[in-house]
């Protein structure tokens, strides 16, 4: 049972309000927190929304993003200027859900829900947190492994721009549209000279969160992209990862369409 | 533990009545406002059934804490009807057979009702886009999508007409 929903009006009223009790969970769109509310879920007293904290902004200036951690998927997804991301937003339960669902509660999702989680490893954004004791940046790769601690709320995620053809992005699903992912692929491969300059590979459906996959990654750098190298990196994906069972796929079939995946997100098959 | 008073706009009208903690906008619609179309399905926003207009955006009624909307405007298939005409949307459902139980009926439509409002003239691929949050069990979905492009077709077709009544 719930014994207060908080609505505070900015950050530090919502940080004021989540310090005040111990069992208290900060919801953006509630996606996530609503159900297990609904599900009469235990040691949970309180919940501190950021529906009126005014962190819904997104702020492009050159290549630099900035979002707002209480921005919807849907927000995203009818912003011009990150057409980039559309597919990974669309590939990501349905436009109602992407009304509510929220950019900052997509980095506590677990897998095998989370798809812009991934897309934001691969770009190695940046999140801004804060606390009663100030704002800090930290990696959305830490933030993946570690969490934020209770007392903090992510407010922001920031990333530069990937430049023209050298962002790749493939979910696998189990149906065309509103599915969790078998495996989702996500990868910034910037070019110099039609060779890899730098790879980043970020996958999801491979462990609890997403996760780099750094050997595939350090494979394809200095290769051109091509059958040959997108096949040897793909055979490495499996190295850094974890496939788990779950209703939607198995872990054998996971890593076993994990590298054919990969093929296809790179290769644009 | 303290209710608040929570005041919304629901098709147009202003509605006032107290929320326990945790109160859904649904349970708020079902209950203190006696407007059942919208059904509560799996709770869980999986099913879809729930869906209403938030600020004429389709939202599953069951994920939102209702407090934290409290003040901004709610449309439920009760408001689609002008009187005893029908909706446009409401019509080619039943002409095109679009329900059978009817449990999935009030969420399809509102979800179709947010697409329309955004995209007047959509193509099947993007109902079927729209309406990939709702669940239905009995009709395989194809009457589904054929009402809500006939109900695409009429509503472009009366435009003018009704603009010219008004005039």
């Amino acid at each position: 049972m719930l014994r207060a929903i908080d609505v505070p009006q900015t950050t530090a009223e919502a940080l004021t309000s989540l310090a005040r009790a111990r069992d208290a969970l900060v919801i953006g769109g509630g996606t996530l927190v609503m159900p297990k509310v609904q599900a009469g879920a235990s040691g949970l007293g309180a919940l501190v929304s950021l529906a009126h904290c005014k962190l819904d902004k997104i702020a492009i200036k050159g290549d630099k993003v900035t979002i707002g951690a209480a921005t919807t998927l849907a927000a995203i997804g009818e912003e011009r200027g990150l057409a980039f991301l559309h597919s990974a937003i669309e590939s990501v339960g349905s436009p109602t859900l992407r009304n509510l669902a929220t950019i900052g509660g997509n980095l506590f999702t677990e897998q095998p829900y989370g798809d812009v989680a991934v897309c934001l490893l691969a770009l190695d954004a940046e999140a801004t947190v804060a606390t009663r004791r100030g704002v800090k940046k930290v990696s959305v790769a830490e933030i993946l492994k570690k969490g934020i601690g209770r007392d903090a709320i992510v407010t922001a995620v920031s990333f530069k721009k990937p430049e023209k053809g050298t962002w790749f992005y493939r979910k696998a699903m189990r149906r065309a549209a509103n599915s969790a992912s078998i495996v989702t692929i996500a990868a910034l491969l910037p070019q110099s000279k039609t060779r890899v300059a730098k790879a980043r590979i970020a996958l999801g459906g491979c462990g609890e969160k997403p996760v780099l996959a750094a050997k595939a990654a350090a494979a394809l750098e200095g290769q051109k992209l091509d059958a040959d190298s997108v096949a040897r990196a793909g055979a490495l994906l499996i190295k850094d990862t974890a496939p788990f069972t779950d209703a939607y796929a198995s872990a054998w079939y996971r890593a076993r369409v994990l590298p054919v995946h990969f093929r296809r997100a790179i290769l644009g098959e | 533990m303290p209710s608040t008073v929570v005041t919304l706009k629901v098709n147009g009208r202003a509605q006032e009545f107290l929320a326990r903690p945790g109160t859904t906008l649904l349970d708020a619609l079902r209950e203190s406002c006696s407007l059942t179309a919208a059904k509560k399905g799996c709770a869980q926003g999986t099913c879809g059934t729930c869906t209403v207009l938030l600020e004429g955006k389709p939202v599953f009624a069951c994920l939102v804490p209702v407090e934290t909307v409290a003040g901004r405007s709610v449309a439920t298939l009760e408001g689609l009807s002008d009187g005893d005409t029908l909706h446009p949307l409401q019509e080619s459902f039943i002409e095109l057979f679009a329900t059978q139980c009817g449990f999935c009926t009030s969420g399809m439509i509102m979800a179709a009702k947010g697409l329309l409002a955004r995209n007047p003239n959509p193509s099947r691929a993007d109902v079927v886009r729209a309406i990939s949050g709702n669940v239905c069990r009995c009709t395989g979905y194809e009457a589904i999508i054929d009402a809500v492009l006939a109900a695409a077709a009429k509503m472009k077709n009366a435009t003018p007409i009704r603009k010219k009544a008004a005039e």
